[in-house]
């Protein structure tokens, strides 16, 4: 019985993922956890593994598919088997099944009597075990021919499954990021022109025009402008976000940044960010909050154990958010590091499943864009967002003589699940953010 | 200009080069007093004398061996084979030896022969006297194969092949001898190894060769009224084979047939064909790349038989239209 | 001379006196026939030396040698003129080096080295110089028959003094273009020597299995070409009938053909096992027959050489032929990159 071959689920809310490549095709040998194929999920590209050794067999899906995690994709060939041991690609309960054949009986017997076939026709199907439904008739019967025809055609292996289209087409699909698979072919056998694409592509800004007379450029959604689009939207429809605002004096961080960076260049290690220093603040108010560090699970609410804080990071492609595990147990110097890893891995596109799952809160920072506040979309599952905006030196009163000096001051802005969080769990959280960031020396307590 | 005919042409070619060049002289049969089995060289015999219009024996390989001894020794020939078909007979001193022999002799000599053979079916010579076999002579480095279809091109590029270092193959066509065209008087060359833009387009590049070049002409003429422009080029030298005018057009139209008279297995089509699908050009490809050529049959006798032997308009005009309108 | 048609020669060299009185009749004076002497041994040592690289794994490709028909080239060289034309086929190492040509450069084209004749383009098969005229060995059998009638109809054309002595085994006198090239060669009295070197096999095919009619020269009768047929195993009878040969196609009377009867010893080719002829033939050859032996031997008696002498001048040919296989490991390789040169010029 070949080794069914599954679209594996890497995360927890994943509910499918998109094939980029296979790397082994039909009829290679696989050894077992051989990457066979990478595949994409909304977050990254993972290489999946061949869950057996043997032939790779009855690849059901091609690069670019979007395929459901669970479904079966392909198929391994154990020693003996051949393409013919394969299920029928339609009829999936089959290879649950260990006596496949008498099922096919009672079924070509059943379809005996509504099927038009001669009676040599039935009486070879009957002993071929071959559907005649999936049988062509030649003429007004399906006749013996027709039969053997269809066996014939049965062992065949299977064809590369590639959508057809000229090569002109396939290079305009890549350079206008239309996928060919959404343009009509109009060649024979529905072959995809370069026309068929420029048409698709010229196709959207003409009815934008003939609606509101003006014209624009169609860009197509990337696989991950998909995924922001689909998580925002659902985000912001199904968690009713309210957005708290608080004022940090910088000043006693910024001292504790540049203490730290005395000592580190004496270890000839790199220089701590207030980013890495604001990190483990927010991780220890998190442990003092735990209804921020939450996921709204239908009828509870599960506080996780872990914090794992994720870091919103811009890439060419769009958005990623490599996540910092269980941040609470680090240092500040460990933190600066795998952070500075994560943002480097996240640049050239090399993040891993486990850099980006498992995310307990974000942190999301515009300030180096001159934002002094802005409310971020909570990233599900998780329950809360912090906006950082720019630091900015304004004058402020610092004593109750309103003694006015000028100091460092960034605004802070948390967006909350009120779900899952109530406004005053939300300050609770936000002053003790200040704190800890007002005075460092709290979090040695 | 004077209009004149494609034989007329190259004779004048011939002519002109003799009596600027003493080096150069004709050899091959009935070239003299007959004037050469299409009447190529008539007077020139009159005009040289019998040294430098030299009639031989029924003698294709030695015919082309004295060329090349000659040649060796500084002299000019230019051997004559009455009927393409002919050359099989003198293979070996072509392919073996005056192809080979500026390499093999680390090149410390050249052979500077122009061989004529008029080739083509079309006149009811049969299976032995018809054949077009220049895609056999593009298998053989060193040597350059020529294939003139208009007076003008004729005329510049026999100037060309006199003058050329290597082994020129000169292969004319019998039924193009008498069509006419307009052509300097004075002394010209046109490169060899250089392909002409016949007629430029837009919708589909066609490449032919000799006669084919004027059939596809006149399939454009027509289909222009139908606004499919097609751009026909004429390779002019099939070896060396200018692939890159070649690729630059099929990368423009997107489309690409070629025709020839030559039969259609192993001819030159499937090498210009495997040049543009292996290049950038791919990208550009927009339907699938066609060849017409000669029936995989030997030139029949029969009128009708023998002019469907090979692509006619009709057919060159049916195949760019289900390629321009995407029907196959 | 041997007008007596169909019959070949193959006599000694006949008693001093007859060979003193020939030597003498033919003007050939103590230095001539010690030339001769010393242009066999450097064909042997060459052939001896190829085959000893061969055997030691230096050369690339397979060879066609010329030992034990020395007499041949040496007694053309002698009559003709350094500056005619040759054109000749795979057995031409003996003819190159009769004519002159630089060992050195040989040697080096043998082992395929840039700075051989060709460049390490032809290998020994092909060797060419056109500086002086010696334009090349043809690798296809008889190729070079009819290539000559041009080079014959150019030096006529050019009205120069210069004649073509075209060579070519027995074999090749089967091919077609034998004819066509005897034909017209005839017809226009073109100034071409035709020389057959009849080894007895072509390949491994033996002359009298392969030709309906011996000898071959007489074959030039049908084109009413005067013709020989002699002992190529005696340099002074070679010498002889190319002397005579030469004058008549030199002073413009038209071709001539000579047909020389000799023996190889190696086998065709490398790949050759001598299964077609028996060791005993082949020792025969050797023992009785060797061209340089039986030249040496006349020289001995009729005083020209001494022992000591005539091994100094073996001793000095095997000098020439070891610097020359110095010079030739000694010479690069030709660079990769310039394995497209020469296609067209």
């Amino acid at each position: 019985m070949p080794v069914p071959f599954i679209m594996p689920k890497f995360d927890m809310d994943q509910e499918k993922a998109t094939i980029i490549s296979w790397s082994k095709k039909e009829g290679d040998l696989v050894k077992f956890d051989e990457t066979v194929l990478t595949v994409e999920t909304e977050k990254v590209a993972i290489d999946v593994p061949a869950p057996a050794s043997g032939i790779l067999a009855g690849i059901l899906y091609k690069d670019g598919d979007v395929v459901p995690v669970t479904k079966v994709i392909a198929y391994i060939l154990k020693e003996g088997e051949s393409i013919a041991d394969l299920p029928k690609a339609d009829s999936p309960t089959l290879h649950s099944k260990p006596e496949a054949a008498p099922v096919l009986q009672t079924t070509v017997a059943a379809q005996a009597a509504s099927v038009n076939a001669t009676p040599v026709a039935l009486r070879m199907a009957k002993e071929e075990g071959v559907d005649l439904s999936k049988v062509l008739a030649s003429g007004d019967r399906i006749t013996r021919e027709d039969v053997q025809h269809y066996i014939e055609e049965q062992k065949k292996p299977a064809a590369r499954a590639t959508l057809p289209a000229t090569p002109a087409a396939r290079r305009m699909s890549q350079e206008t990021g239309i996928p060919l698979e959404t343009v009509a072919g109009s060649g024979p056998r529905g072959r995809v022109q370069s026309a068929d694409v420029l048409a698709k592509a010229n196709s959207v800004p003409s009815s934008v025009t003939a609606i509101n007379g003006r014209e624009a450029e169609v860009v197509p959604l990337s696989s991950i402008r998909r995924t922001i689009a689909e998580r925002m939207q659902k985000s912001f429809q199904e968690s009713p976000h309210i957005a708290l605002t608080v004022d940090v004096d910088m000043t006693e961080i910024e001292n504790t940044k540049n203490r730290f960076n005395v000592q580190v260049e004496k270890f000839g290690q790199p220089r701590i960010t207030i980013t890495a220093l604001m990190i483990k603040v927010v991780a220890w108010a998190l442990v003092r909050n735990p209804y921020i560090n939450a996921s709204f699970n239908g009828d509870s609410i599960l506080l996780w154990k872990d914090v794992n804080i994720g870091v919103a990071t811009a890439v060419p492609q769009g958005l990623v958010v490599p996540v910092l595990k269980r941040v609470d147990q680090l240092g500040v110097n460990e933190i600066n590091v795998r952070l500075s890893e994560l943002a480097e891995k996240a640049r050239e596109n090399k993040l891993k499943l486990e850099n980006v799952q498992g995310g307990t809160f974000t942190i999301s920072n515009l300030g180096m864009f001159g934002i002094r506040q802005f409310r971020a979309v909570i990233n599900p599952p998780e329950s809360a967002i912090l906006a950082v905006g720019s630091v900015v030196r304004k004058p402020v009163v610092v004593d109750d003589q309103d003694r006015v000096e000028v100091r460092p001051m960034l605004s802070l802005t948390l967006s909350a699940d009120h779900r899952v969080i109530d406004g005053v769990v939300a300050a609770r959280f936000l002053s003790d953010l200040v704190a800890g960031l007002e005075s460092p020396s709290l979090l040695l307590f | 200009m004077p209009e004149i005919s494609y034989l007329e042409a190259i004779r004048q070619a011939l002519w002109q080069e003799m009596k600027r060049d003493e080096r150069v002289f004709l050899l091959g049969e009935d070239i003299g007093r007959y004037g050469g089995a299409f009447g190529l060289t008539h007077d020139m015999l009159d005009e040289f004398g019998p040294e430098r219009v030299r009639e031989t024996p029924i003698s294709e390989a030695t015919i082309v061996a004295t060329a090349i001894g000659a040649s060796l020794l500084g002299m000019r020939p230019v051997a004559e084979i009455m009927f393409m078909d002919f050359v099989m007979l003198a293979l070996d001193q072509i392919a073996n030896q005056a192809a080979k022999m500026h390499f093999m002799f680390g090149g410390h000599t050249t052979v500077p022969i122009v061989i004529r053979m008029p080739g083509g079916s079309g006149a009811g010579a049969a299976s032995q006297h018809s054949q077009s076999l220049e895609s056999v002579l593009m298998h053989f480095p060193g040597l350059k194969v020529v294939n003139p279809s208009t007076p003008y091109d004729a005329k510049g590029l026999m100037l060309a092949s006199l003058r050329d270092p290597n082994p020129v193959c000169f292969v004319e066509h019998k039924v193009l001898y008498k069509t006419k065209g307009e052509v300097p008087e004075g002394d010209y060359t046109i490169p060899i190894g250089v392909a002409d833009i016949k007629r430029p387009g837009h919708d589909i590049t066609v490449v032919a060769n000799n006669i084919m070049v004027m059939k596809t002409l006149n399939v454009a003429e027509k289909l222009s009224k139908d606004g499919i422009e097609v751009e026909v080029i004429d390779p002019r030298t099939l070896l060396p084979l200018d692939t890159e005018t070649i690729i630059n057009s099929v990368a423009h139209t997107g489309r690409l047939l070629v025709v020839h008279e030559a039969c259609l297995t192993g001819g030159w089509a499937g090498e210009v064909i495997a040049c543009v699908v292996g290049s950038p050009a791919f990208d550009y490809i927009d339907s699938p790349v066609r060849r017409l050529g000669g029936k995989d049959i030997p030139i029949p006798y029969n009128r009708g038989l023998e002019k469907f032997a090979i692509p006619q308009e009709a057919d060159i005009e049916q195949e760019i239209r289900a390629l321009v309108e995407g029907k196959i | 001379m041997s007008k007596d048609k169909g019959k070949t020669k193959e006599k000694d060299t006949g008693t001093r006196e007859q060979f003193e009185k020939r030597v003498t009749r033919l003007g050939l004076s103590d230095d001539n026939l010690i030339g001769l002497y010393r242009t066999m041994c450097t064909v042997r040592q060459f052939e001896y030396m190829a085959d000893r690289l061969y055997a030691g794994g230096k050369v690339h490709g397979t060879m066609h040698l010329s030992a034990g028909q020395e007499a041949v080239a040496a007694g053309i060289s002698l009559a003709v003129h350094p500056d005619d034309y040759l054109i000749n086929h795979h057995r031409g190492h003996g003819h190159f080096i009769a004519k002159g040509a630089d060992i050195n450069l040989m040697m080096a084209e043998f082992l395929g080295k840039d700075t051989g004749y060709n460049r390490g383009r032809g290998g020994s098969m092909h060797i060419a110089d056109f500086q002086s005229n010696n334009l090349g060995a043809n690798g296809i059998v008889g190729g070079g028959i009819p290539q000559a009638v041009g080079v014959g109809l150019a030096l006529q054309m050019q009205k120069r003094k210069e004649i073509c002595i075209c060579i070519f085994g027995d074999g090749a006198a089967n091919e077609g273009v034998f004819h066509e090239a005897m034909n017209m060669v005839a017809l226009w009295k073109l100034p071409v020597l035709y020389i057959c070197e009849n080894n007895k096999y072509g390949m491994s095919m033996d002359v009298e299995r392969a030709t309906a009619k011996l000898p071959i020269a007489q074959r030039a009768d049908a084109y009413g070409i005067p013709w020989a047929c002699v002992d190529g195993n005696d340099v002074v009878e070679v010498y002889d009938a190319m002397k005579i040969a030469a004058e008549h196609v030199r002073s413009g009377k038209g071709p001539y053909f000579v047909e020389t009867i000799t023996y190889r010893y190696f086998g065709h080719s490398k790949s050759d096992r001598n299964l077609y002829r028996s060791k005993e033939e082949i020792e025969d050859w050797k023992q009785n027959r060797d061209p340089i032996m039986r030249f040496t031997k006349h020289l001995l008696q009729s005083e020209i050489l001494d022992e000591g002498r005539a091994q100094e001048i073996d001793g000095q040919a095997e000098q020439v032929i070891l610097k020359a296989v110095e010079f030739a490991e000694a010479s690069p390789e030709p660079d990769l990159s310039t394995l497209m040169e020469f296609v067209y010029a």
